[in-house]
This record gives C-alpha cells, sequence and structure tokens, in this order.
C-alpha cells in the first residue's frame, strides 16, 4: 500500500477516535481538570516532608537549673509544640488519650547526674504507629539534647580553673592535644549534590506527573477496544480493508496527542506552582513520548485481550494497583527489598522516574538514561503490536 | 464457474466439539440474490463471517471472486459490504461521521467520498436525520445507516446478515426495494433470514440445519420438490383437531394455517376417503375440506423436520 493511502487509512480511524473523545464530555471534563488538580493537591502534599509542630508532651520532675536550660533548648526546636508540666513524679501516660505524639520525661535527680559524673537518660515514650514518625521524633530530641550538652560542654570549659591549665602543662604534649581534641566539637561538614536544598517536590514531582498520566492513559486505552468489540463495530472496522496495525496506530495517536497536552500542563503546573527546574527539555519530551506510548500501547494490550470494557476496566486496576507503590514514584526504590526491585522493572513508571530524576536533578545526559529509553521503547513496540495481534480474536 | 461469486467447497467450522457448519459445498452466480434459510444456530452467521474472512475455516475453503476467503482476505476485503447481525456503528458519532468514516476506511476518499455520501443519504431516505446522533434513531433508521455504510464504497457484493430482524413492515419493504435495486444494478447479494416471505423474493434459497445443508433451488422449484397439494382441513374446535390428526398413523405432522389445519401426510387421499366413509372423531365437527399448494413454510418444516415421504428427491 503507498504511504498516502496508509497515513489516510490511520487518519481516518485516529479522526473517528477524537470524535469519541469529544463527544463524551463528562469524561474529557474529567480529563482536562485532574490532572492540574491532581499535581496541586500531590504537590502540597510531599512538599514538606519534614514534621513540624508534632503536639509533644514534656514532664519534668527534676525542677534544676539544668533540666530548665534543656527545655528553653527543646522549646527552640520547631519540630515539637510543647505541653510543658512540673511534676513530681512521672507515671506512664497514655499518648492517644493526651493527643500527642511523643512524651518526654525529665527524670528527677537528672540535673545532679549530669554534675556527679552520673548522668541518667531522658524518658522517651513515642507513637509508633506510622513508623517514621517516630524516629524523627526521636532525632530532633536527641539533637536537642546534643545542642544542650555542647552548651554546657562550652561553659565547663569557659569556667575552668587556672589550676586544670597549670596541670594541663604538666602534661605530654601528644596528651593534651588528643584531649583538646576530645573536647571540641566533632562535626561533618557535607555537600549535597543533585538536590542541594533536599527540597523533596524536586524528587517527587517526576512521581507526581508519572503517576497521573499513567493513569489515565491506561484507563483511556483500556476501554477503546474493549467497547468496539462489545459493540459489534470490531467485526465492521476487520471486514474493512483497514489493517490491524492501522487500527492500533489510528487508536494511539489522538490519545498520544491528548495525553501530551496533558503531561505538558502537570509540569508546567509543577514549574510554575513548585518551582521545579527541569533540564535538557529534548531529552525529558523524548522520554515522555516513549513513556506515554508505553502506556497506552499497555491499555490497548489489556483493551485487545478483554471481551467487555468491565472486564478491561477491572485489568486496568489490577495493572495500576501495584505500580503506586512499586515504581519507585514516591517513596525511594532503594528502600523495598531486592526481589520486588527486580520485579519494579517491569513497570514503565518505573524507568520513567528513574530516568527523569537522573536528567532532571542529576544532570545527566542520555548515555546515562539509555537503559531507561531502551525499556520504554521496546514496551512501547511490544504492547502496540500485541494489541494489534490480539485484535483478531473475536470469536474463535 | 467463472461467473460464481461465492463458492464454499466441503467448508467447515467447529468449535470444541460442536461443529457449527459441516462441510457446506456451493456456489452462487454473480447477480443472485441468495437467501440463506435455517433456524437460530443453524450456522448462517458462522458461514457469513468465514466467507467475509472474519473466521477461519477449521477445514474446506471460501472463495470469494476467485480468492481464498481466508489466505487472501485482506485481497477480499474491499470488493464486499458487510452488514452484521447486530446495530454496529458508532452511537456517539452522527449520521454523516459514521458514513464517511465508513468512506474513508474503504478508502473512498475526496471528491468521491461526498458524492456516495450525497447519493446515500438520497436514496436511503437519511438526509433529513444526517446530523442526528446514530444512537438516537430509531430501529429502521438504523439498519437504513447500516447499510449505507455497507454500500458506500460500491461494492459488488454484499453480506447482510438478517437485516429485518425486529424491524416494522414497512422498513422491511423499504430494504427489500433496495435490494431489489442493487440486484437490478448487478449486485450479488448474500443475504440470512428466517422469514419465510423473505426467502420467496430471493432468487435462490439455501436450506440450512444444523450447519449442513439441506436444499439450494429457487423458490419455485423448492416448492415443486413437496409432492402434489397438502390436504386442508376445517374442524372445530380446532385446537383439538390439531391434537388428534397429529397422532393419526400416516400423518407426518400438522399445521395450524388460517384457521385451517394443513396436513402433511404422503396418503392424505386415502386417509380423506377413509373419513368420509366414517369420520373417527365424534366430539370433533368436520366443517369442511381443501387443497393448498405448497409455499415456502411447508418447504422449510418439511425439509427440517425430514418429512422425506412427500418430498421428491431431486429437483422434478
Amino acid at each position: 500500500m503507498n504511504p498516502g493511502a496508509n497515513f489516510r487509512s490511520v487518519a481516518s480511524v485516529a479522526k473517528k477516535e477524537f470524535l469519541h473523545v469529544l463527544r463524551d464530555w463528562r469524561v474529557l471534563i474529567l480529563i482536562l481538570t485532574l490532572p492540574p488538580a491532581f499535581t496541586l493537591l500531590f504537590g502540597h502534599a510531599f512538599e514538606a516532608i519534614a514534621i513540624t509542630e508534632a503536639p509533644a508532651l514534656l514532664r519534668d520532675a527534676d525542677h534544676s537549673a539544668e533540666s530548665r536550660k534543656l527545655i528553653d533548648r527543646l522549646r527552640e526546636n520547631k519540630t515539637f509544640a510543647w505541653e510543658v508540666r512540673e511534676v513530681d513524679a512521672a507515671p506512664p501516660v497514655d499518648l492517644l488519650r493526651r493527643g500527642v505524639l511523643i512524651d518526654v520525661v525529665i527524670p528527677p535527680k537528672w540535673g545532679h547526674g549530669l554534675n556527679d559524673g552520673d548522668p541518667l537518660p531522658l524518658h522517651l515514650t513515642l507513637d509508633g504507629t506510622d513508623t517514621d514518625t517516630a524516629p524523627q521524633l526521636r532525632g530532633a530530641v536527641q539533637e536537642s539534647l546534643g545542642d544542650f550538652q555542647l552548651d554546657s560542654r562550652q561553659e565547663m570549659i569557659d569556667n575552668l580553673p587556672d589550676e586544670v591549665f597549670e596541670l594541663g602543662k604538666k602534661i605530654p604534649e601528644p596528651v593534651r592535644k588528643q584531649f583538646t581534641s576530645a573536647m571540641s566539637p566533632w562535626t561533618v561538614e557535607s555537600t549535597v549534590l543533585y538536590n542541594p536544598h533536599l527540597k523533596f517536590i524536586d524528587f517527587v514531582m517526576p512521581g507526581i506527573v508519572g503517576l497521573i498520566l499513567q493513569l489515565l492513559t491506561v484507563t483511556l486505552t483500556a476501554c477503546t477496544i474493549a467497547r468496539e468489540r462489545e459493540s459489534g463495530t470490531l467485526a465492521q472496522l476487520l471486514v474493512s480493508p483497514l489493517s490491524r496495525n492501522q487500527i492500533v496506530a489510528g487508536k494511539v495517536f489522538p490519545h498520544l496527542v491528548i495525553s501530551m497536552l496533558l503531561i505538558t500542563v502537570t509540569l508546567a503546573t509543577g514549574h510554575f506552582h513548585f518551582h521545579v527546574e527541569y533540564r535538557s527539555p529534548a531529552l525529558i519530551s523524548l522520554l515522555c513520548l516513549l513513556f506515554l506510548v508505553c502506556s497506552l500501547g499497555t491499555g490497548l494490550l489489556i483493551s485487545a485481550f478483554c471481551q467487555t470494557q468491565s472486564q478491561a476496566i477491572q485489568f486496568a486496576v489490577f495493572y495500576l494497583l501495584p505500580v503506586f507503590p512499586l515504581s519507585g514514584a514516591f517513596a525511594p526504590l532503594a528502600q523495598l527489598p531486592h526481589g520486588i526491585q527486580l520485579l519494579a522493572q517491569v513497570f514503565p513508571l518505573t524507568h520513567f522516574c528513574h530516568a527523569f530524576r537522573l536528567v532532571s536533578l542529576c544532570q545527566a545526559g542520555a548515555s546515562a538514561i539509555v537503559g531507561d529509553l531502551v525499556f520504554l521503547f521496546v514496551g512501547a513496540v511490544v504492547t502496540c503490536l500485541g494489541a494489534a495481534f490480539l485484535l483478531q480474536r473475536i470469536q474463535d | 464457474m467463472a461467473d460464481d461469486v461465492i463458492v464454499l467447497d466441503r467448508l467447515t467450522k467447529s468449535f470444541g466439539a460442536t461443529v457449527a457448519v459441516d462441510g457446506l459445498s456451493m456456489a452462487i452466480p454473480a447477480g443472485e440474490i441468495f437467501g440463506f434459510l435455517g433456524a437460530n444456530g443453524a450456522g448462517k452467521t458462522t458461514t457469513m463471517r468465514m466467507l467475509c474472512g472474519l473466521t477461519r475455516p477449521t477445514s474446506g475453503h471460501g472463495f470469494v471472486t476467485g480468492h481464498d476467503t481466508w489466505k487472501a482476505r485482506y485481497t477480499i476485503r474491499p470488493r464486499f459490504g458487510y452488514v452484521a447481525q447486530r446495530f454496529s456503528l458508532y452511537p456517539d458519532l452522527t449520521v454523516l461521521e459514521n458514513l464517511r468514516f465508513f468512506g474513508a476506511a474503504y478508502q473512498v476518499s475526496g471528491k468521491r467520498l461526498g458524492e456516495r455520501v450525497e447519493a446515500l443519504l438520497d436514496q436511503l431516505d437519511l438526509r433529513p436525520k444526517k446530523k442526528a446522533l446514530a444512537g438516537s434513531l430509531s430501529g429502521g433508521m438504523r439498519q437504513m445507516l447500516a447499510l449505507s455504510c455497507a454500500l458506500v464504497h460500491e461494492p459488488r457484493l454484499l453480506f447482510l446478515d438478517e437485516p429485518t430482524s425486529g424491524l416494522d413492515p414497512v422498513h422491511r419493504q423499504q430494504i427489500w426495494d433496495l435490494l431489489y435495486e442493487l440486484s437490478s444494478s448487478g449486485t450479488t447479494i448474500f443475504v440470512t433470514t428466517h422469514y419465510m416471505d423473505e426467502a420467496e423474493r430471493c432468487t435462490e434459497v439455501g436450506l440450512l440445519q444444523q450447519g449442513r445443508l439441506l436444499a439450494k433451488e429457487t423458490p419455485l422449484r423448492l416448492k415443486q420438490r413437496i409432492k402434489g397439494r397438502l390436504l386442508e382441513m376445517q374442524i372445530d374446535p380446532a385446537m383439538e383437531g390439531l391434537a388428534r390428526l397429529r397422532a393419526v398413523p400416516g400423518i407426518l405432522g400438522v399445521a395450524l394455517r388460517s384457521g385451517r389445519i394443513r396436513v402433511y401426510s404422503a396418503v392424505a387421499e386415502r386417509l380423506l376417503a377413509e373419513w368420509q366413509r366414517q369420520w373417527p372423531f365424534p366430539e370433533l365437527s368436520w366443517l369442511g375440506h381443501g387443497w393448498a399448494a405448497p409455499d415456502m413454510e411447508d418447504v422449510f418444516k418439511s425439509f427440517s423436520q425430514g418429512y422425506v415421504e412427500i418430498l421428491e428427491a431431486t429437483t422434478p
């Protein structure tokens, strides 16, 4: 067949598919409004991942100058919104009933212990429900406690009696230096690469974009073939001179145009609202294109495989469900067990997020993401050809 | 053979253990209106789907315009039009959009597509509805639209799967008028039906039962296959009479026609003579009798029920 006729055949199917989308105005409104709305919602939800002003109870059973200094330090920590109580005894407390996430008890004689060479531990009671919060809160208390210790040490050094210095001069120099070193605070000086301000939004943006587009593309195309099979129009298409590849191409094209538009809107929302920067626009565009064709192809494959629309919707949901937690869209993939990480490699979204972050955060070039691009390209070809192959399955 | 548009050569289709179409062989010459008559499930639709290249034959071959219906299915597709049993157009597209889409799918484009669409809108009375969504049309109009979509590329062969089922008499008449019009301009039409009056309108009829071809003749010759005329009894009460006569030895079957009981029997004259001597059913009143010429319904009943005693083995 000559290329002109081939193009006209694909265009005739594409035009028809466009009309289907335009006629179904309820879904059309949904398609156009959901992506930016979800981007804003998810973006704000994940923008600040650090905990602030967690309700916290602080019970001071010590009433010493030291405990008051520690309380001042803790009050400066923005992680907590403290309710401070002076108590004589600190029985165990029911966090849930008190409406707090953490209970800190400064035990009796705590200040005395510090000065007596026998420091007592603070008692922490933490809400471990969501596994993330408790370690963060404990870390924050420890941070304040560290600051407090630094203050105390500085104060001690400043107030050292002259005898100590006299005594120090008698100590051999290497030992003296070791002692001085031990008494000064040891710190790290870190340089954060790729996402220097540690903005979680910069990390999560590709996940948000990919997840929304994954959801829309698969559900958009999952019904297109199943609907025609159900209504009998597929048989009408198949007796026409249109080839199966032309039918599939005609179905992919309009949905590709729509989803390219949507991905642009979503990325623009991320840029203008959340100030996310995208580097290498050409590479990102190629990545988006391959990812979308791959996802549309997956939808078509599900559609061609199913006999009815309701079957297709259920298959689409079963496909989409594991993608959400396992693709690394929100949680870093490295936190998952090794076997699951391997499984995650079958999802196009995993490769999209991986490559997008490499390009956008790490400023990597095409060579770094060539594996992801090849996967998405092969996925696009295989799913589209698979859908074309399964089209023939009508009755037998 | 050169003029045979459709040829079936031991065409067979099985679905698992079920044989839907069982070794069909026949040839349909150009210009015919071939009526494929059979009960639901007889295999009419499966045969048509194999001829259209939608289903792969289990064994045997079909040929359309000389090409194998499966191996050369892409070659033959532009040459015929197909209207499926169910309404299968896009309900969310308008009449015009459906016509234009199927035109483009059949590679009718540009000026010619415009001309064809205009001509079909007039020919099938769809012009007033051209902007209406196909899903909003009445059953009759939908079927007219389905026909138009199958005709947009001016095929010389048309496959119609029960095109008039569920339609009112006015639309059925309209569709048959159109089929005659197409036939007179040389289009070959392959139509399945289970309406006897429609079978009468075909130039040739094939009788199909459980995937096998029972007969293939012109309607006239098919009717001549029934020996002689059929006895019609006028009995009161009719339903009681129907039950009693069915049990009489020598009677193959009975049917109620316009209040009279039609008797299928090879020995009708002998029975009538016996009854005239002695009427064996005192509780039934015999009001009269007559002789009727067999029609298509008699043919279908005789062939499908296997009343071989009253059937000529071959065409007289």
